[in-house]
């Protein structure tokens, strides 16, 4: 307290709050002047065309009768946020709250920042549109306003302590998380529920038509809803069994070299990007099922839900055996000794102690391997065929994923663009259910073991 | 009696699954590798692209593109990332904010790519009018990656000594000059393996890409002076190594040995991150 009273400091202190004041009042100064001054000037046809902040923000840019410039929403939406913060800010300055003004300055030098990205999109547009000189006062006007709202801000900082306002910035770091969670959530309703209630959920989710091109447009999607399922189902019993008893060979029975051959292989087949998984269930995997089960008397072109089963079993392989691996590790050695002690061989004590023990830790495990083949997109687009019909061992599918991915290129917009939309919804409840029944369950799984 | 048969059969199970692991890798990388090498020529990898039939089949444009995306995303999301994690391990305290924060993050993670794609394209392409462009896609990628970085960088800082900050705090360095100056370089491998988490992700993505980025974009940067080709690039459609995979393996239009030779620069990319990020993980557990 002592020192925070000696008149240098103050003095230093008044500066930076008159710095302060000034910045801020300039940017808001600024900021009115651009909405209500025409500082952006476009050259087309030789005639200059000035526009006011404020009629960008309400019009789109006519130059001439027939050539409209469109603004962004985006950039409409930054504009008027990054005013409102400015304002915000003043306002919060002047209740000498500097905190809450450090955050909204910090809020609008973002927004401008944002901006940018927009001001040169439509300066593309502009000049491909033929307009000569398309910079004007928009760009200037924005750096300057960009200028003054990061004074502002580091000075709003300097006045509050530094401790404080890093403390803000980390603090909003961590929320944008969360942002990003509900805004996923918000857009995902927001798109896919139009088309599901035009349709009809029951007619959406259990129509076996689809048919989205035709005259008479049919959206269905229970066959993609199916061939996602068995797809998954399939995955789980083939991968569960071979990833768990390679976490079991990891943890407990592998000779130190052997371990350091599998180890590395089981991470680097989590790191093989899923689109090569694809190519070689392409090159490899389906010609293979085409000629083994066309000699067997089958009718199948390879392509179809057991080449979909087969990559995706190998893809959630390294996810099951390292979460797997990391719950027999936690199982108390005691309870390993305790069998052992009893007379029970190795082999036994695994299966009859330590898989059970770390039950829920492996279940975890599963789902998160479900959640995985679920999700699945490039892998499985390159093997499943992509015909839509009611999914057998040997047919050509087309799950959720490769639905929505192979039809966005051509789809046109307006409803069969909005029910992929919806498929996507379909397909992000179900990945919600699986994430939530997993943090549920790792978490009990914690709690058991804390026991 | 039985149960020795019981075990044996139970133990050569185990050794079998094990054994598979192995083989579908090295089957994988072998096959990809066999038919992709002797094609990823020099040339290759240094000459442009064109779709036409006869034209340079060259990836070098798909290079720089991933790069791009690359370094657009790690400068969105690496500042994000590593002041949520600081936040999360010095500064919160316990609490419902924390475990909403560690949920959303966990939430982020196991959204599959292609719903990010879904929502990139509504976002960033349609409503911000971005376009089918690289800062497009390498917004959709910020969000991908945030939980990688995120959690790699929480556990470095935990794993910093708590004597260190102790010691620091104990001689008068503020709480943001200790976590700067202190735990956060004290962490630096970890954080770096994160990173290079990310940009293995990154490399290797497709589905979130397919929608925002486009794949059409096989130019190189150009524009009037040099600034105006680094950063007019950022707004154009920009294919990368991954998409282009998946095109050329899809559209027959290329011949054969395209796609093998991109799927082995993509593998060997891929491998050379994950050797970098073991190493740099064993640096930081020590």
């Amino acid at each position: 307290m002592e020192i925070k009273n000696s008149s240098f400091l103050r003095k230093e202190d008044l500066a930076r709050r008159t710095g302060l004041r000034l910045a801020s009042c300039l940017a808001g100064i600024l900021a009115i002047v651009t909405l209500f001054l025409p500082f952006s000037s476009f050259v087309f046809d030789g005639s200059v065309i000035r526009m006011t902040g404020m009629q960008l923000l309400v019009s789109n840019i006519r130059l001439s009768a027939d050539l409209l410039i469109v603004i962004p929403v985006g950039l409409r939406i930054c504009m008027i946020l990054s005013f409102a913060a400015v304002g915000a800010g003043l306002v919060l300055l002047g209740m000498k709250k500097f905190l809450f003004a450090g955050t909204a300055f910090f809020g609008a030098v973002i927004f401008a920042v944002v901006e940018f990205t927009f001001i040169a999109g439509v300066t593309q547009t502009a000049s491909r549109a033929g307009v000569s000189s398309a910079d004007g006062g928009m760009l200037y006007g924005w750096t300057l306003f960009f200028l003054l709202a990061l004074t502002s801000a580091i000075l709003s900082v300097s006045v509050l302590g530094l401790e404080k306002s890093a403390e803000m910035i980390f603090k909003i770091s961590a929320l944008i998380s969360i942002g990003a969670v509900v805004i996923i959530t918000i857009y995902m309703f927001v798109y896919g529920s139009p088309a599901i209630v035009q349709i009809g959920l029951g007619k959406f989710l259990f129509g076996t038509q689809w048919k989205p091109t035709a005259a008479d447009p049919q959206f269905g999607i229970l066959y993609m809803i199916l061939a996602s399922l068995f797809g998954c189902i399939g995955a789980i019993a083939i991968g569960v069994p071979i990833g768990l008893m390679t976490s079991v060979f990891l943890a407990e029975i592998a000779p130190k070299w052997v371990r350091s051959i599998v180890r590395p292989s089981v991470e680097l087949l989590a790191g093989i990007p899923s689109v090569i998984y694809g190519f070689w269930g392409m090159k490899v995997l389906v010609p293979f099922i085409r000629t083994t089960f066309t000699k067997l008397g089958y009718s199948t072109t390879g392509s179809g839900l057991l080449a979909v089963i087969l990559i995706l079993s190998i893809m959630i392989l390294p996810t099951i055996v390292s979460v797997a691996e990391t719950a027999l590790k936690s199982v108390p050695s005691s309870y390993t000794e305790a069998s052992l002690a009893l007379g029970n061989t190795k082999i036994s004590t695994i299966f009859a102690v330590q898989i059970p023990a770390a039950r829920s830790g492996i279940l975890a495990g599963v789902i998160l391997g479900v959640g995985r083949a679920i999700g699945e997109t490039m892998a499985v687009i390159m093997v499943a065929g992509n015909i839509v019909q009611l999914p057998t061992l040997f047919s050509s599918v087309r799950p959720m994923t490769a639905g929505i991915a192979f039809e966005m290129g051509y789809a046109e917009n307006g409803l069969h663009r909005q029910a992929l939309f919806g498929i996507g919804l379909v397909l992000f409840v179900f990945i919600m259910l699986v994430n939530i029944t997993f943090t549920f369950i790792s978490k009990r799984g914690v709690q058991m073991n804390a026991k | 009696m039985r149960n020795k048969k019981k075990d044996m059969v139970l133990g050569a199970f185990i050794w079998i699954s094990a054994a598979i692991t192995v083989v579908v890798l090295v089957g994988i990388l072998g096959y990809i590798l066999y038919n992709g090498l002797p094609h990823m020529t020099w040339s290759f990898l240094t000459t442009t692209y064109s779709a036409s039939k006869n034209g340079s089949k060259g990836i070098l444009p798909m290079i720089i593109n991933t790069l791009y995306v690359i370094i657009v995303s790690l400068v969105l999301a690496v500042p994000i990332g590593i002041g949520s994690a600081i936040y999360l391990t010095q500064y919160a305290k316990q609490g419902r904010l924390v475990s909403i924060i560690r949920f959303a993050t966990e939430v982020l993670s196991g959204i599959p790519s292609i719903l990010f794609g879904l929502f990139g394209y509504a976002v960033f392409v349609v409503l911000f009018q971005l376009k089918l462009s690289i800062i497009s896609g390498s917004l959709t990628m910020m969000i991908c990656i945030l939980p990688t970085i995120i959690r790699t960088t929480e556990e470095a800082l935990l794993a910093v000594p708590g004597a260190y900050k102790e010691g620091a705090l104990a001689i008068g360095a503020g709480k943001l000059r200790v976590t700067m100056g202190m735990i956060l370089p004290c962490a630096m491998s970890g954080v770096l393996t994160g990173i290079i988490l990310a940009i293995g992700r990154i490399v290797g993505e497709t589905a979130a890409l397919l929608f925002t980025v486009g794949v059409s974009g096989n130019a190189m940067p150009k524009g009037k002076n040099i600034f105006d080709a680094l950063f007019g690039h950022i707004l154009e459609q920009g294919n990368t190594l991954a998409l282009h995979l998946y095109n050329s393996a899809m559209n027959g239009k290329d011949p054969v040995s395209v796609p093998f030779a991109t799927a082995s620069a993509l593998l060997i990319m891929v491998f050379f991150l994950n050797r970098l990020a073991g190493i740099l993980s064993r640096r930081f557990k020590k």
